[in-house]
């Protein structure tokens, strides 16, 4: 197999790869027929429904489910006993650092404790969705309330309840003796920063406060299961990822992974939310039990009451310190992240991102990751991101306010370039983020007048960065009857991939898109893929794939020559023909080939893409808003994203990516968090009290791209979906800050949050 | 407690045997198998359960199954003739409004009703016939653009 070089082919030489055209599958979504989980039935399905828990933190001291199990129409009912036992620190890969199976099972059926409200802790599967319900509450739970942390602060109390015993915070030398709610600390230092701090001419700093919010995918968790006579077991899913579901379902159940099968259908948006399973074990366990196909979907209300992951709230404090030539001499930060009920990630890459886009000669991050009782949290589109900018680029803008600077003009002099030092002290790959800027400086959206209105009307301006990953991604091409490719991939579609990855092979076989099929492979009939999150699907599917199709070709340039009595090496190959390179050499073309060849064997070409170069991911934000001063109510009037993408393979996909991430970013900035009561209970568990923007709160999202490719990554793709939903939320508070004079430190900065601090400074 | 219910959708009169529980859309999907119309929040605010009624979009989560009888009901399978789409989902297409797709019926749905009474519509027209649908995956901008795209091609013809 050759090695995948560089394709640093001129854009101009390209045919299919970098055009704007249609979804593959968009008809199938206009018309509603592609098929999500919640659509999917089986003959003798029956439906079934989870019991939450009503406590933010209790022991389980009894669970009767007699009285359900009696219930006519009940077949089955499950607890934690039911399953496994599992040991804390049995891990399944996925990710930075994989997920620890003890967790997993506390996600899908508490064991002896609840720590959130929500927390599920017996199911029942019943001949409908009604007679379900009613079950539920037939079941008996004797709990024994604890004293519940719900916010970080009290977490991190002296005198905190302890939420896990085994919990010791991890990062602090000598090991602490005691359990803590401090899963971990981060530390991320070089040069002195404090020092640079106190000597510096201008500092500015800042403490944020970021609510939990949602990822607000519309469809929610929801699967069908079905055990075979042999015990073979199938889950129709809404996952991010067929083989992390796969790996996390068997080891939940004890079963090996050869007896376990999960086939993703269509995913009615994740965002993060659908890595980990919520409901797939338990399906199977109940299908296990009354030998039957079993459907589990979630309502609305449980997906937002602790049925599945937010991602974290955050306090954060920022300082930052500059020469009086605006260059920057120092950032520390603070880090808390709110990891809910269960331990979380490493604050490490949050870190990382906020402080990336600068060269700084002292850095003093530190970063806690902390459980509440409060709904164990999930990824959300650049997992901490969006949390980290708030309080950085509002930081670095209120310094560019005392140093009397333009933003832009400090972003410039400061700006992280190709070679400069990441925060965790390795050079930077090729980086855009000059060239971004050099876009910004002559857009309009920067150049034009500010508009004036009937309220004050400020600019905002701000810089995200997302780091992604690449993991590993499998896929295979067979070679149709009529000569077209197949492709079964590995990964998971959910921003649009099986339209990038045909052109990808479209380009590779010199055919038109239609020519090419693709689909999502089950887990058992495809290589091991990672799921779809970290920006790493397009660019290592497309590693993959180019690589198949290499593969693909080569068997076919074999069974060509032997057609055409021609040495292999002597044939050309373009768009869909192999030709005999002399002149009037005689030529066949792949539909020809195949049908000639038909009954000589499969052609199948493999690719697999493992440890792919990073496509890091860099956009800067502005935004114009106004900000009502008699309600606190902030109108985004005008949004202007730009970003390096390395390059667009589709750019209407790119475009779509880049507009749905800022308008999320917009939804958390300025309306959505989560309310929690003092009993730890979702006050605003609906999507009319948990309200996302519409058509009528966003404008147009205007995008920029820019193009600076990876090196020896096919095509030089980044990743795209992540980074930009980072800044929105600080381009709006500094556009505030501009129009208003008020810095506003919580999110999402309500018109109640915004007038407040409008008031506080008058 | 099961029913008998005779209900006239996309033309054709059905006779489903529901349950008195079931809201319209219990009975599209998990009766007619009309799985076209999709379900996120069962409580009337995501608009993902869009049908027409007598023209009118309506959340089919606010309405019982026993309300149907007597009205014309109108889902995603209706709309479309068997080999070409209807210009609003032609549009949708060709200017990326879709994405996830799990809100995409309902908003091909709430685009129909609003030009259906009226073919010129201005941008802030589209933004609030569809401001009853949630999207959480296009940031709106290119399904707008694709309305108003689909209001010229159904003027044009």
């Amino acid at each position: 197999m050759p090695p995948v070089e560089n394709h640093a082919r001129p854009a101009s030489d390209l045919k299919v790869v970098g055009k704007r055209l249609p979804r593959v599958d968009a008809k199938e979504r206009v018309t509603g027929e592609a098929i999500y989980p919640a659509d999917f039935s089986l003959p003798g399905m029956v439906h079934a429904r989870m019991l939450r828990s009503p406590h933010a933190h209790a022991r389980i001291s009894r669970i009767d489910t007699s009285r359900a199990e009696a219930l006519k129409g009940v077949l089955a009912v499950v607890t934690a006993a039911d399953f496994p036992e599992l040991p804390i620190g049995t891990m399944v890969p996925m990710g930075e650092t994989g997920y620890d199976m003890w967790m997993v099972a506390q996600l899908n059926m508490a064991r002896h404790k609840v720590h959130w409200v929500g927390q599920p802790v017996a199911a029942v599967a019943a001949v409908d969705p009604h007679v379900a319900a009613e079950a539920l509450a037939l079941i008996e739970v004797d709990y024994a309330p604890l004293p519940a942390v719900l916010d970080i602060a009290s977490a991190m109390a002296p005198d905190a309840p302890v939420l896990h015993e085994h919990v010791v915070t991890k990062g602090i030398e000598p090991r602490p003796r005691s359990a803590s709610n401090v899963c971990s600390r981060t530390v991320i230092a070089r040069g002195d920063a404090a020092r640079a701090l106190e000597q510096a001419p201008a500092t500015a700093s800042i403490s944020v406060q970021v609510d939990t919010a949602h990822q607000g995918y519309l469809e929610p968790q929801v699967c069908v299961a079905q055990v075979d006579a042999n015990g073979f077991a199938t889950v129709w899913a809404s996952t991010q990822g067929q083989f992390t579901a796969e790996l996390m379902t068997a080891r939940m159940l004890g079963l090996p992974l050869s007896q376990v099968k999960i086939v993703p259908l269509e995913v009615g948006g994740a965002f993060g939310g659908k890595i980990a399973i919520h409901g797939e074990a338990v399906a199977v366990r109940l299908a296990q039990k009354c030998r039957r196909p079993v459907k589990l979907l979630l309502t609305r209300e449980e997906v937002l009451q602790g049925g599945s992951g937010p991602p974290a709230a955050a306090l954060i404090d920022i300082a930052v310190a500059a020469g009086k030539d605006g260059g920057l001499t120092a950032i520390t930060g603070t880090y808390r992240m709110d990891a809910g009920g269960l331990p979380g990630l490493s604050p490490s890459l949050v870190m990382q991102a906020s402080a990336a886009l600068y060269q700084c000669p002292n850095l003093d991050l530190q970063g806690f990751d902390i459980v509440t009782n409060k709904p164990r949290t999930e990824a959300y589109r650049g997992p901490g991101g969006i949390q980290a900018a708030f309080a950085m680029e509002q930081a670095m803008d209120a310094l560019c306010q005392r140093l009397g600077m333009d933003p832009l003009e400090f972003r410039k002099r400061n700006a992280s370039v190709t070679g400069s030092l990441m925060p965790i002290g390795t050079p930077f790959p090729s980086i855009g983020l000059t060239a971004i800027l050099d876009e910004v400086a002559r857009h309009p959206c920067w150049t034009d007048p500010l508009p004036r209105r009937r309220h004050p009307t400020g600019r905002g301006l701000a810089l995200g960065y997302w780091r992604g990953t690449s993991m590993t991604s499998a896929a295979h091409i067979t070679i149709a009857g009529d000569g077209r490719p197949m492709i079964t991939m590995g990964p998971v579609d959910i921003s649009g991939v099986r339209t990038t990855m045909a052109q990808v092979v479209a380009e590779e076989f010199g055919l038109p898109l239609a020519d090419v099929y693709i689909h999502t492979g089950d887990s058992k009939s495809v290589g091991y893929s990672d799921g779809a999150a970290g920006s790493r699907v397009a660019r290592t599917t497309t590693a993959a794939l180019v690589e198949a199709s290499r593969d693909a070709l080569g068997q076919l340039r074999a069974r060509a020559a032997e057609k055409l009595q021609c040495p292999p090496d002597q044939l050309d190959y373009a768009d869909g023909s192999f030709r005999a390179r002399q002149p009037g050499g005689a030529a066949i073309s792949l539909p020809e080939l195949m049908q000639a060849t038909l009954t000589d064997g499969a052609v199948v070409g493999r690719g697999v893409s493992t440890k792919l170069p990073l496509g890091v991911e860099i956009g800067a934000h502005v935004c114009d808003v106004e900000v009502d001063t008699d309600t606190g109510l902030v109108t985004v009037l005008r949004y202007t994203a730009f970003q390096d993408v390395g390059l667009a393979l589709n750019p209407a996909a790119v475009e779509g990516q880049i507009e749905g991430s800022v308008v999320q970013g917009l939804g958390w900035a300025l309306m959505e968090g989560f309310d929690y009561g003092p009993d730890g209970r979702l006050r605003n568990a609906s999507l009319l009290d948990y309200r996302m923007p519409t058509a009528l709160d966003v404008p147009k999202i205007d995008c920029v791209i820019v193009e600076t490719p990876v090196p020896n990554v096919p095509y030089g793709v980044r990743g795209v979906g992540e980074v930009p939903i980072v800044p929105p939320a600080a381009a709006v508070a500094n556009a505030i800050a501009r129009a208003t004079g008020a810095r506003i430190a919580r999110m999402p900065m309500t018109p109640e949050r915004v007038l407040k601090a409008l008031k506080a400074d008058i | 407690m099961k029913v008998l219910l005779t209900c006239t959708v996309n033309g054709e009169e059905r006779i489903v045997l529901a349950d008195t529980r079931d809201t319209l859309l219990e009975l599209l999907r998990d009766r007619l198998a009309l799985t076209g119309t999709k379900e996120g929040c069962s409580n009337g605010n995501c608009g993902t359960c869009t049908v027409l009624v007598d023209g009118q979009p309506v959340c089919a989560c606010l309405m019982l199954a026993q309300e149907a009888p007597g009205c014309d009901i109108v889902t995603i399978e209706g709309l479309a003739g068997s080999a070409a789409l209807h210009p609003i989902q032609q549009a949708l297409v060709e200017h990326g409004g879709t994405q996830c797709g799990f809100c995409t019926p309902g908003i091909v749905l709430s685009a129909k009703a609003l030009l259906d009474r009226n073919p010129q519509p201005t941008e802030d027209d589209i933004r609030h016939a569809i401001a009853g649908n949630l999207c959480r995956c296009t940031g709106y901008g290119k399904i707008v653009e694709a309305i108003a795209a689909a209001a010229a091609t159904v003027r044009g013809s």
